[in-house]
Parts: structure tokens; C-alpha cells; sequence
């Protein structure tokens, strides 16, 4: 499954477009995907035909291997919803532009109600919920309490999972890194100020 | 017998004695020198270990055994009749287990908005759900529609509404003898009538006769709420009683539609849960059509059923805040001291017309007030209460004809002027924080090189939050020395799970990581909506007096065991303590293993009345500072001062947030936000989160929020809600410094860079802002 796939001299395939379509497409290999997914037949040639019912999708969600069965139209956002029990992530706007579905692939954010969960296959996904727990918080989860930075809590993981790539790219960011580093999210409670003070009281003492 | 206490009412320098009558068993109101430990804290919220974590369970992420999917079908056309609707080709279709029509359930035909409710259906999934919606059939009687105040109020103007419901209607001063949704009984709306003449011509008096008179029209957008959560509920059918985990600010409410013999529903039994709650700011409190669709589906289904609605159905058929224009005449006399005003106002609050009115009478003393609102009906999403419903729009007009008779004065400060007609026993002292920490008298920047320039804006805020009966709390101290307090009200996200627990620790004399709190659970003991910003001044008062009546009961527990006087006792740090201070050897856990049953508990109502107290108001003071780029006319607030009270502050961090939020929403309003209806197609454009647009972070200002402590001694908590107080002045106060910044007004929100632009190139035409000649903005 190593082999790369030979690129068409023209026109789009339907393996180009699912390539060009998901948020982080070029994560995504379409070799990655399991074999089970590209179909028996699938060869470098012909279209795969996925779906449109269910077809087992291997993920691999905050440091664990697992396989769902869905329809190959799942979104990522819902197969974390409603396949994994993973809630944290939020269905708020539901086309990109708030942030509350927010999660990581390969260490960058993404929306994950914007593209498809086949798109992620081979990639390392990290959900709110990878992040820290209520027994095991990490530094940032724990100045957003301090700093109380959330309100009704429904932009929070998006905003937590935002947060948490931003001070891994740059452990020191200066106030305007950080407007800009949550400016794909909105919090409609307006707690933009808290969540800056937050990050900035994590980046002082050092930690993630 | 009652009794009658004396307490310190007041705050900073300004306390005063009060006598007091306590009623229904009250406890005295805590007093200035008295040491607290957990009342005035800065602590964490309860909840925000699940928040941060994606643990909290929302309505939205609730997934019972068998849960299928519920969806609305929604008019298309913005004025129309519902003939009929076909629901046999989707009953047919894949995965549908129930359908209804809302003419049938509702008995309404009528579909008077783009995104009225149709039909429901629930299937197996959401994708044969809307597969399904796709298959029913509609016959719609199609009719002309006005979705904007200026061609509702034409003269032959389509009619929006059914039989003989006019599109302008006036709703204040009432008509007499009004029928319900309809027209003033004639006869008897003559009294009014020429009430109203009478005033006119008095206060047309009155302006003829004051030394400068001002005036000027003002226009606000319509701004939907945009909770993150949509509305809707999880219902589910078990052995006859409903459970509805709900998106909501009412859970008892919620329940009282569901369960009323006049609602659709009519359960015998409801419980609704609703630990979590994506937002609100008023537009949850009815369980609305989405609530009742849920339920039957739910019924018809024999399963649970999500019915959460989807982003274009909440931002066009959840509620809003209705527009408003305004004309406004102000008198005032060369001293400074106002002495009439005279209003006009209209406001579009959808088919309807209740909530239409601006409040912009309330907050100084006017003078003698003219004012008449009217209600325009257009063929829009309706009106739900929003945040201070009426005041944002009230404050945008009022504050800057403030400002626009201060500069006519021959410019006498804007703050000085405030001050001068205004009584308020807390703001009078609020004004020279504001002043002080945006910088009042800095030199501001005009242009340059950099086309810069800036300015700062002053405005103020009122609101009525001590709060009243109608509230219950639970106490339960265990033999174990575990505590829980229970309330069934919801927290929105304004911190009252937190509040209460506070409140119950402080009294019971233990740290708040020993008390368990629980809401959220029509189960409970009867809690308030979240409304008005009542919410804590209605539940903290019966937390205490629940945790209050606990702790005596384990106190005379401990004393029978030890023989010790019970009058002599008091726990403090989870110490059983003497009056004198002195420690008794006994800690809280120690003292509850005496007991002999397994649990005391206690449940007390909230005292019904409220106490005379310092203040029946809250107040509050907000200054702004902005720059304006005046090449392209676009608005920055560098800076915003909110000076803000709310009685007795029980947790100064979560209340700091209440105000930056506020202030967040504010200003969010001035710039940024505004529902966009097309005025060909009826429908709005912006009904998502790209093209509707909220503040992000990198538009918004720093927030200096000041918080005044004030011991109102209103009730045993002396505790005022903030929920709603801090967005009526932030408009205003940009608008006033976008006026200082670029030397003339925009008179219209949003202010964005095209109305900039344009007031700037007016600025050599005649002031439509000021009659006097010379007189300055």
C-alpha cells in the first residue's frame, strides 16, 4: 500500500477530488487508505465506487487504532459524534466558519464538520477529549479553568483544540499570535479576552 | 413574630443604616465588616473541568438507545397560505417513522415568514430525513410581503398578517379595550388618543421653551441570537412520561408547555434535563414549536428523537432582536438640566408586534416625555426577548442625543452633562472610574500620515435584577460529611450552578470543593428562568436559607451529643467553632458522624418580597476608545472601560465575565452584526455564521471591566443579576466615540466603514443631527 498513485495526464479523477476536497488534504494519501475501503478491485485505473452504504473506515482517534462501519458521505464531525461517542467536538454551524467542531490531524486543526471521515484515514486524529481528561488535564485545560475562560461551553473543545496546536507550533505567541491563532473560532459568549490571558499564562510557565 | 434588624446598606464611602423586618424566617443580610471565605472569591466555575474536557453533556450531545433524527420542513415563501401538505410519498420513504404538519398540530395555516414551520418528519437517519422532506408536497396560496419597516409602514403596503391586523400598530401607550393580536377597540382607544394629543402639546411646549433643542433619527438592525447550542430537545417516551433533554433557559417552563391542557402535547408527566446549555440570551425560554414537533414526533415514533434545529432554521426562526427607528426632540435649558424629550419610535419584531418597543426613556431624568412606539408587522423571523430586550436600542439613540445637546451647550462635557440630569445613587460615583481609566481627557489623534483618528464615547446602563419569589433549594448534609445542594434551574453559562454552591458553602462554613451541586432537573426542587438577569437574586436567597436551616439542624445534633450549648455554635473552615471564635475540637466530617439518621435535609423557599435595600437599580457606566482609519472608514475599538454593579459580588471572576461578554455582544452589535433580508425573495441571506457576522477575536477590544460592590440589602444575598446590564450602553458608547473620532454622527448600526465614509463627506452638509446653527456634534 506504499505504492503512490500514478497522477492522471488530465481531468480529475474521483480519487483527485476526494485528495483536493478534505480540509487537510495533504495529509491524505488516497494510498493510505485501507484496502478494504478502496474496494476489492481497486486498481490505480478505474474509480473506486464507495458506498453510499455503510463500509468499515479505520481511524486512528487520539492514540488508538479502531474501525467504524459508516457511509462513506460521513463526515468526520459525525463519525466522532455519533459513531465514537466522542462529543466533545461540536455540530454548530456546520460548514467551516465557527470552529467549535475544531480537532487535530496530524497535529493541525481542521474543521472536522467539513470533511469527510475517509479523508482521515492514516492520519492521527486528536479530539478535545485526547487532549486531557478530567483526572489528567493538561496546562492549557487548566488555565482556561483558572482564567475562566468559557461561559456556556459550547465553542470551548474547538477553542481548547485551537489553543493547544497554537502553542505547539509556538510555545511563546504574543497577544496578536494568539487573536490570530483563535480567530477561526468564534465564541458567541465573548470570552476572547479570558482564552488569550489563558494561553498566555500557559506560555509563560512553559508548558502545553 | 417578625424580626426587626438593623443592616449597612450602601458601598465605597456611601453606607447608610437600614431597618429591616425580616420575614418568613429570613437570616440578616451579610454585613460590610464581615469576614467571608468563600462569598467575593475569584473561583473556578463548577463545570468547567467537563467544559474544557468535552465531557459536558449538551441537549445536542445526547444519544439514547434508538434515537432517530427529527426535521422541519420550512416555508420558502415569505407570505403565504398553507393549502395543503401531502405527507403520503415521505411516509414512504426510507427510514421514516414519523411525520406531522403544523397546520394540523398548531392549527395554523398561515406561513408569514421565509422559514415558517411546515411539516416534521423522523427517520433513522438525518440523511433520510431530509430525503424524506424532499418528497412532500405543498400547496402554497402565495402573497405579496414587506420584510423591511420602510415598505411595511407604505401606504398600501401588502398585508403581513390575517384579517384585520394592520402592519403599524401602535403598541404604547396601549389602546384600551384591545383584543388579542388585533385592533384598538375605537371607542374606547378615543380616551388614549387624546391623552396622547393632550401630552404632544404640552411637551411641544416645553421644547418651544427650552434654551437649545436637539434632535435627531436613529436606526438599529435586526441581531439574531446565535446561541452556539441551536434550539430543540432529545425527547424520549418512557412508560408514559416524557423526558426532553433540552436546550433551554426554562426548564420548568419547558416543561409547564409540555405538560399545560392549552399545549399540544398535554404529557401527563415531563421531566426535563438540561445540565448544560449551549446559550441563550433569551431566545430559550418558550420550548417553541422545535420542542413541541419533538415530542410527538417522539410519541409517534415509539423512540427517542433528536430535535435540534439546524443553523439557517435557528438564525431565521429562533428569535431576534427587532430593529428599531427612532426620532427624538430633546430640550434642555443653558444650566444643563433637560427639560422634555419627545419620542417617536417604531420597531419590527416580525408578523407580531409584541417587543417592539425601545427603552430609551429610562435611564435619566428626561423631563416630561412624549413617546409614542408603534409595532411594525413585516414578514420576518420573530422578536424573542435578547439580551436587555429594547434597551441596546433605546441607549443607541438616547445616549447620543445626550451628547448632542452636551456639545450644543456650548460644549459642556458630555460626563458633566450626564451627571447633571441624572440621580442614580451608585452611577453618580460610577462616572469618574470611566472617566478616569479610558483616558476622558488624552489628547486624541486627528489623521496625519496615518489617517487616524481617534476618540472616546460615554454611556450608561440600568437594569432591575434583585429578583423575587418563586425558588426553592435542597440541602442534603449526609452522615458521610458529604454536601449536595439541588436547584432545577439551568446555567446558561452565566455561572449560577457555581453561584448557588458558593452561597451554600459560605453558609454551611465549609470550602465550595466539599458542596456537590446539582441542576438543571424539573426532579428538583422549583428554580427560576434564566431571565431578566434574576436568575441568582431569585435562587441564591433560598440556597442560603436551605443551607442556613442544615447547618442549625446539625449543629443541635452535635450539641445534644456533646451536651453543649446550641446557641454557642457556628462552623467556620469546616470547624464546629464557639460565638467567641475558639475551636471546639470538631470538624464538619466529625460532626456529621454524630448523626443518627443517614442524612439532614433541608428544602427552603426564597422570602417572596424583597427588602426597601440601597437601590432597586443596577448601574453601570461604559466608556469607550476607538480608532477610525478615515481613508477606508473602518471602526476599531482599541478599548472599552465597564464600570458595572451588581449588589453583593459572590464570584468577582465569573461576573467579570458576565460584562466582557456583554460588552463583546455589544459591540459585536455596533460594528458587526445584522440579519440581512432579501427584498425581492423575502428570505434572509445571512442565515449561517459566515455571512453573519460576530466579533472574533481579532476585532475584539481590550475590556477593563470595574466591578462596584454594593451591599443592597435587598434580600439575604443582596445579590443582582449582570446577565444583561452590560450590553445596553456599548453601542452607545462606540457610537459616541465614532462621533468624537471623525467630528460628525453616524446615526445608523452597524457602523461600518460605508456609513463612515458617508458621514464624513456629509460633514460640510447641514447637521441632520442639530437644529441650533453652530452647535457641534
Amino acid at each position: 500500500m506504499d505504492k503512490k498513485p500514478e497522477e492522471p495526464p488530465e481531468g480529475v479523477s474521483r480519487r483527485h477530488f476526494l485528495k483536493g476536497a478534505g480540509a487537510a488534504a495533504a495529509a491524505v494519501s488516497v494510498a493510505q487508505l485501507p484496502s478494504e475501503v478502496q474496494g476489492s478491485n481497486g486498481t490505480e485505473d478505474e474509480p473506486t465506487i464507495l458506498g453510499p452504504g455503510p463500509v468499515p473506515i479505520q481511524l486512528r482517534i487520539n492514540g488508538v487504532d479502531g474501525q467504524t462501519e459508516a457511509a462513506p458521505s460521513t463526515t468526520l464531525l459525525d463519525l466522532l459524534r455519533d459513531h465514537q461517542g466522542l462529543t466533545g467536538a461540536k455540530r454548530v454551524c456546520d460548514r467551516g466558519s465557527c470552529g467549535a467542531c475544531t480537532v487535530l490531524l496530524d497535529g493541525r486543526t481542521v474543521d472536522s464538520c467539513s470533511m469527510l471521515a475517509i479523508d482521515a484515514v492514516g492520519s492521527e486524529i486528536t479530539t478535545v477529549e485526547g487532549i486531557g481528561t478530567p483526572e489528567n488535564l493538561s496546562d492549557l485545560q487548566q488555565a482556561f479553568i483558572e482564567k475562566d475562560a468559557l461561559q456556556c461551553g459550547f465553542c470551548t473543545p474547538g477553542m481548547v483544540v485551537s489553543c493547544t496546536a497554537l502553542l505547539k507550533e509556538n510555545p511563546s505567541p504574543d497577544r496578536e499570535q494568539i487573536r490570530r491563532g483563535i480567530s477561526g473560532n468564534i465564541c458567541r459568549c465573548g470570552t476572547y479576552q479570558n482564552i488569550i490571558e489563558a494561553v498566555e499564562h500557559v506560555s509563560r510557565k512553559g508548558g502545553k | 413574630m417578625a424580626e426587626e434588624i438593623t443592616i449597612k446598606v450602601g458601598f465605597g464611602d456611601h453606607f447608610r443604616d437600614l431597618t429591616v423586618r425580616l420575614q418568613d424566617g429570613d437570616i440578616a443580610p451579610w454585613q460590610p465588616d464581615q469576614q467571608l471565605d468563600v462569598v467575593g472569591k475569584r473561583l473556578p466555575r463548577l463545570d468547567a473541568v467537563a467544559k474544557v474536557t468535552g465531557t459536558a453533556k449538551f441537549a445536542q450531545d445526547q444519544n439514547p438507545a434508538g434515537m432517530i433524527h427529527g426535521r422541519i420542513l420550512r416555508s420558502p415563501h415569505p407570505n403565504a397560505d398553507i393549502r395543503s401538505v401531502d405527507l403520503s410519498a415521505a411516509k414512504a420513504m426510507p427510514g421514516v417513522r414519523a411525520v406531522l404538519t403544523v397546520p394540523e398540530v398548531f392549527e395554523d395555516s398561515s406561513a408569514r415568514f421565509a422559514g415558517a414551520e411546515i411539516a416534521a418528519i423522523a427517520a433513522d437517519t438525518e440523511q433520510q430525513a431530509d430525503a424524506a422532506m424532499r418528497a412532500i408536497q405543498v400547496e402554497y396560496d402565495i402573497k405579496d410581503f414587506c420584510v423591511t419597516i420602510d415598505t411595511s409602514m407604505e401606504d398600501g403596503a401588502p398585508q403581513v398578517g390575517r384579517g384585520d391586523q394592520k402592519n403599524v400598530q401602535r403598541v404604547s401607550p396601549r389602546s384600551r379595550g384591545r383584543r388579542r393580536g388585533g385592533n384598538a377597540n375605537p371607542g374606547a382607544d378615543q380616551q388614549v388618543l387624546d391623552r396622547m394629543a393632550a401630552r404632544e402639546k404640552e411637551v411641544s411646549a416645553l421644547l418651544a421653551a427650552s434654551d437649545v433643542v436637539v434632535e435627531g433619527t436613529f436606526r438599529t438592525q435586526v441581531q439574531t441570537h446565535a446561541p452556539f447550542e441551536t434550539h430543540g430537545a432529545v425527547c424520549s417516551w418512557e412508560d408514559g412520561q416524557l423526558v426532553c433533554w433540552a436546550s433551554t433557559q426554562a426548564t420548568f417552563g419547558f416543561r409547564g408547555e409540555l405538560t399545560s391542557n392549552w399545549g399540544q402535547v398535554k404529557a401527563s408527566e415531563c421531566r426535563v434535563l438540561s445540565e448544560y446549555v449551549g446559550g441563550g440570551f433569551g431566545s430559550k425560554f418558550s420550548a417553541g414549536r422545535e420542542g413541541v414537533i419533538g415530542a410527538l414526533l417522539a410519541k409517534e415514533a415509539g423512540v427517542p428523537v433528536k430535535m435540534m434545529l439546524d443553523r439557517s432554521g435557528e438564525q431565521t426562526s429562533a428569535g431576534n432582536r427587532p430593529d428599531a427607528l427612532q426620532k427624538m426632540r430633546m430640550g434642555v435649558n443653558k444650566d444643563g438640566v433637560i427639560q422634555a424629550l419627545q419620542i417617536r419610535s417604531w420597531g419590527t419584531p416580525g408578523s407580531g408586534t409584541g417587543g417592539a418597543g425601545a427603552h430609551n426613556d429610562g435611564i435619566y431624568k428626561l423631563g416630561e416625555v412624549d413617546k409614542v412606539e408603534y409595532g411594525v408587522r413585516t414578514n420576518c423571523g420573530g422578536a424573542r426577548a435578547h439580551r436587555a430586550p429594547g434597551w441596546p436600542q433605546g441607549s443607541f439613540a438616547l445616549e447620543q442625543m445626550m451628547d448632542m445637546a452636551a456639545h450644543s451647550l456650548d460644549g459642556i462635557d458630555p460626563i458633566e452633562f450626564r451627571k447633571k440630569n441624572d440621580d442614580h445613587p451608585i452611577r453618580v460615583a460610577e462616572y469618574d472610574i470611566a472617566k478616569e481609566r479610558i483616558g476622558w481627557n488624552k489628547a486624541r489623534v486627528r489623521g496625519g500620515a496615518s489617517n487616524i483618528c481617534t476618540g472616546v464615547g460615554i454611556a450608561s446602563n440600568l437594569w432591575f435584577s434583585a429578583g423575587g419569589g418563586g425558588a426553592s433549594a435542597l440541602v442534603r448534609i449526609s452522615k458521610d460529611g458529604s454536601v449536595e445542594i439541588r436547584n432545577g434551574a439551568q446555567d446558561i453559562g452565566t455561572g449560577t450552578r457555581t453561584v448557588m454552591g458558593m452561597v451554600a458553602a459560605e453558609e454551611l462554613g465549609i470550602p465550595l470543593d466539599m458542596v456537590s451541586t446539582r441542576i438543571g432537573d424539573t426532579n428538583d426542587p422549583q428554580g427560576p428562568m434564566s431571565g431578566g438577569s434574576t436568575t441568582i437574586g431569585t435562587l441564591t436567597p433560598a440556597a442560603r436559607l436551605a443551607a442556613h436551616y442544615a447547618k442549625k439542624e446539625l449543629l443541635a445534633v452535635v450539641a445534644d451529643r456533646k451536651g453543649w450549648d446550641p446557641t454557642d455554635l457556628d462552623i467556620r473552615k469546616a470547624r464546629v467553632i464557639r460565638n467567641d471564635g475558639s475551636d471546639t475540637g470538631l470538624s464538619f466530617h466529625d460532626a456529621c458522624q454524630l448523626m443518627d439518621d443517614d442524612a439532614i435535609e433541608v428544602l427552603k423557599a426564597r422570602p417572596r418580597r424583597n427588602y426597601a435595600g440601597f437601590s432597586d437599580t443596577n448601574a453601570g457606566v461604559q466608556a469607550a476608545e476607538v480608532e477610525v482609519d478615515m481613508e477606508t472608514g473602518v471602526v476599531r475599538v482599541k478599548k472599552v472601560v465597564a464600570v458595572a454593579d451588581a449588589g453583593k459580588l459572590i464570584n468577582p471572576m465569573t461576573a467579570e465575565s458576565q460584562v466582557r461578554g456583554g460588552v463583546i455582544q455589544g459591540v459585536s452589535y455596533a460594528l458587526t452584526e445584522r440579519r440581512i433580508m432579501d427584498r425581492h425573495k423575502g428570505r434572509m441571506l445571512n442565515d449561517d455564521l459566515e455571512n453573519y457576522k460576530i466579533l472574533g477575536s481579532l476585532d475584539c477590544p481590550e475590556i477593563d471591566v470595574v466591578l462596584v460592590d454594593v451591599y443592597n440589602g435587598k434580600s439575604n444575598t443582596q445579590v443582582m443579576g449582570l446577565g444583561e446590564p452590560p450590553i445596553v450602553a456599548t453601542a452607545a458608547a462606540v457610537a459616541n466615540a465614532v462621533a468624537d473620532a471623525i467630528g460628525t454622527r453616524v446615526f445608523e448600526i452597524p457602523i461600518t466603514p460605508k456609513k463612515v465614509l458617508e458621514a464624513i463627506a456629509s460633514k460640510k452638509a447641514p447637521d441632520p443631527g442639530g437644529k441650533k446653527k453652530g452647535a457641534r456634534l
